[in-house]
């Protein structure tokens, strides 16, 4: 199951962007969020989720993107406690 | 040397974030300190903010934001739009100074706190320049943009520096003054640790600092921010500007005795080196907003300078110390005093010496009655702020 709808709920809580504002594959600097917001955000849905997202994703920009990424890490731990 | 005035005020303060109510209710005598941190072990008090910081932020503006810096943000804005805007003037040759003493200490009580995991963005909250980078970028300001941190005299550093920067012409309009907010457990813990606060019994937090009284037992914490604008008199007269007062002198001293105990002599420095700039003699100036932390040896040693300094003409300094109704800002203390002392200059009110209802008459200060007073007849108003570290600082005010 995708994060996605779980993500964008998240950023339209914290930072008051829905879904018309900020698409799946809408630039999220291009709406505003910046670097520094952005790494806010990654820490709160590092702690939502008790995962570590990677520091190796330098082009990530949409929340499709993201969730992608998201995704696969809570597999990954889903697996590992199996 | 240019004449620098004051064209705009601008407060986020204890009592409200309108510089004239604010100075209604100082007049008034009313107290924003009241208990806080009913947990800790020892009563704690201070005078805390109402802030809405949504209506000067939208949530994704707020990263990495500190409240010491939402606080800075807010009061900057609001004096600049006192001033009129800044639309006439390149931003280039405009300066932000501010004096924080301690920065973001909610970012920092937090970090602490978090069981761990500490948030990314503590580092920019929590860095004393915050303040200013977030002033600068909220008003585009992009000439020097300076923070002065030097404990309790911070802000008041920052407007003297500012109103020299002015006075060199090395800018055309400074954004100077201070923000100060660390009412957090962590930080009045270590206050009251140093064994400066005042205490109170149940239900006296509101009263429980008393300058000048002979019943005095030290200040209680505030926070807040407070800025004004400066700029040259030909500016502001070029341009019809509404002009509260001129900042006529700035005094700046160093005790280089001890790191904390106050000194007469380097506070009368201060005292002289503001006088002599705004080439007046003591007896020119009739209202001293004091430091007036109302400890036993710091409010003795405040009224020993000034005694020494103005002599004969002491009996026509009237003193009174508003930090027992807004608390002690620290690093914003200097610039919120400032600004009360500029509008008791404007207004021609002098704020009370309040809840000194038995005066330390050994000190032999003339000071404002506990319902304030009218001065018709003040021409010139100074105020001080004296820092741990040794620095002392005395701003100079006189009506244009």
């Amino acid at each position: 199951m995708s994060s996605l709808k779980e993500l964008q709920d998240l950023i339209q809580e914290k930072y008051g962007l829905d879904a018309t504002a900020l698409g799946p594959h809408t630039s999220m600097l291009g709406s505003g969020v910046d670097s520094l917001a952005l790494v806010e955000f990654l820490f709160d849905i590092e702690e939502r989720y008790g995962i570590s997202i990677p520091d190796n994703n330098p082009d990530l920009d949409t929340l499709a993107e993201l969730a992608e990424i998201v995704d696969r890490l809570r597999a990954a731990q889903t697996a590992a406690a199996q | 040397m240019n004449e620098v005035v004051v064209s705009g005020l601008g407060v986020v303060s204890p009592h409200g974030d309108d510089a004239q109510a604010m100075f209604d209710a100082v007049m008034r005598g009313e107290s924003a300190v009241q208990p806080v941190f009913p947990d800790l072990a020892r009563p704690a008090a201070a005078a805390t903010v109402a802030f809405d910081e949504r209506r000067w932020f939208t949530k994704l503006q707020l990263p990495g934001v500190d409240r010491v810096s939402q606080l800075a943000v807010a009061a900057a804005d609001l004096a600049v739009h006192d001033a009129g805007g800044l639309t006439d003037v390149d931003h280039e040759r405009v300066g932000v100074y501010v004096g924080c003493g301690m920065g973001g200490a909610t970012a920092l009580e937090s970090a602490y706190r978090s069981g761990g995991r500490v948030p990314p963005l503590t580092i920019p909250a929590f860095m004393p320049n915050a303040p200013a980078g977030n002033v600068a970028m909220r008003l585009g300001v992009k000439g020097p943009v300076i923070t002065y941190s030097v404990a309790c005299a911070s802000s008041a550093v920052a407007i003297a520096e500012a109103a020299k920067a002015l006075r060199n012409g090395e800018i055309d309009v400074a954004i100077a003054g201070g923000s100060e907010a660390l009412i957090v457990p962590g930080v009045v813990l270590a206050w009251q640790a140093m064994m400066t606060l005042a205490g109170f019994a149940a239900g006296e937090a509101a009263r429980a600092c008393r300058p000048f009284a002979s019943d005095r037992s030290g200040f209680v914490l505030g926070e807040g921010a407070a800025f004004m604008v400066l700029e040259t008199a030909e500016r502001a007269l070029a341009r019809g500007s509404r002009v509260y007062a001129q900042l006529a002198g700035c005094g700046l001293s160093c005790d280089a005795t001890h790191l904390t105990k106050p000194d007469v002599s380097g506070q009368q420095r201060a005292l002289r080196a503001a006088l002599k700039q705004a080439g007046l003699q003591p007896a020119d100036v009739g209202y001293c907003n004091a430091h007036g932390t109302a400890t036993k040896i710091g409010d003795g040693v405040e009224a020993e300078a000034l005694r020494g300094v103005w002599g004969a003409a002491s009996d026509t300094l009237r003193v009174s110390s508003t930090k027992a109704l807004h608390g002690h800002l620290l690093g914003a203390a200097g610039a919120l005093e400032a600004v009360i002392t500029v509008l008791a200059l404007y207004r021609r009110r002098l704020p009370p010496n309040a809840h000194c209802d038995r005066p330390d008459t050994s000190l032999g200060l003339n000071l404002v009655p506990t319902c304030g007073a009218e001065a018709p007849q003040v021409q010139a108003a100074i105020s001080s702020s004296f820092a741990f570290g040794g620095t002392n600082a005395t701003l100079l005010f006189t009506r244009t």
